[in-house]
């Protein structure tokens, strides 16, 4: 059976074919996952949001007018969905917070013995759940979602520029913070 | 000469620079190891960024939204379904009563319209006998038959409606927590 596009699926769906629906949903579900874990921190939480996030399409699909992809279209309420889940917990949320101009200090997050103690890959991964959230969302839809800076921007309601501003801060920030322990010397 | 700053290694990591650019900052990665070290580390982090993966997730949490998805848009339906039969029967019922009353205006009216000779004189007798029939329907003992009759069905299509909102009620309630 040939792989169906989101667009057909969704055809299907509306067409009152729900069961179809399965297929977005094992499509999209993992790497939503994956960006909510990190976003909340939480692995219980996340599933719980990410089951709201497809409820809330699915509901939704008729408002879908195929403007821009669906997996955009999906992604801005998991991210959206996942900000306000922060911010009615009173979290931090560093959306409306702060601004891109501001700061964050990784180093605080770990002590240098952890870090000695960690592999490259490892140390790595574990920062990206360290980074703000909205740094966070950037890192794992980019690399993760292998989705463009537009698509980001899209998503976020920020500008193109600002996505690669935030792209860049954050692998400075992780570069450095590798910089200045013995991991590099190690590497290089 | 363009200053290589962070931004500009990102770019030159992200190919977004032209060739020009390209060639400024290959001959400064050349010349300066403090550059060529900051540019290699930044390679290492997104070389390992770009092999994440994915988090998996319990492996029942499809087939559990499914269950929830299905079981919501089969509520609705139940309940267009209860609405169209209840709004049958009471069309039905409207029908059984118009019908009663058009028969019971005939048999009232049929002796002076074989003794009527014009048009005008058989349609003023049915009208007349449709105004009685319904007269005597609507009037003392007709009237509470039928407006008991109404009021019944109407409060037993408010308790089923009722029953049914509090059941798929229920139902989403218990789908939110999977």
């Amino acid at each position: 059976m040939r792989n169906l596009s989101d667009q057909e699926i969704i055809d299907s769906v509306r067409k009152g074919n729900d069961s179809d629906y399965s297929i977005i949903v094992n499509r999209y579900k993992n790497k939503a996952f994956s960006m909510l874990k990190r976003m909340l921190k939480n692995e219980f939480e996340s599933e719980e949001v990410l089951q709201d996030c497809f409820l809330k399409a699915y509901k939704s699909l008729v408002n879908f007018k195929g403007e821009s992809k669906f997996s955009t279209w999906f992604y801005r309420i998991v991210y959206n969905t996942a900000l306000t889940r922060l911010s009615s917990q009173k979290r931090k949320t560093e959306s409306e917070m702060t601004s891109v101009e501001d700061h964050f200090n990784l180093e605080s997050e770990y002590g240098a013995d952890e870090i000695e103690k960690k592999d490259m890959k490892e140390f790595i991964h574990d920062l990206i759940s360290k980074l703000p959230e909205r740094y966070t969302a950037i890192i794992t839809m980019f690399y993760l979602n292998e989705m463009s800076i537009e698509e980001i921007s899209e998503v976020m309601g920020i500008t193109v520029t600002n996505v690669k501003v935030m792209l860049h801060r954050s692998r400075n920030s992780l570069r450095d913070l590798i910089l200045k322990t013995k991991l590099a010397e190690e590497l290089l | 000469m363009i200053q290589i700053t962070d931004e500009i290694l990102n770019k030159y990591l992200d190919g977004e620079l032209n060739r020009e650019e390209v060639e400024q900052v290959k001959s400064a990665l050349h010349n300066s190891e403090d550059f060529q070290k900051k540019f290699n580390v930044l390679k290492i982090v997104h070389d390992n960024l770009s092999i994440v993966k994915e988090d998996e997730l319990s492996p029942g949490f499809t087939d559990k939204l499914m269950k929830q998805i299905l079981k919501r848009s089969t509520v609705p339906k139940q309940q267009k379904y209860f609405i169209a039969s209840v709004v049958t029967f009471i069309t039905l019922l409207c029908l059984v009563i118009f019908g009663l009353s058009i028969s019971a205006m005939i048999s009232a009216t049929s002796s002076s319209i074989g003794d009527s000779n014009s048009v005008f004189d058989s349609v003023s007798g049915l009208s007349g006998g449709l105004v009685k029939a319904l007269q005597h329907l609507f009037s003392g003992a007709g009237l509470s038959i039928i407006g008991s009759i109404f009021s019944l069905i109407v409060l037993i299509s408010g308790y089923f409606f009722f029953e049914m909102q509090k059941r798929s009620k229920a139902n989403l309630g218990n789908g939110q927590h999977l």
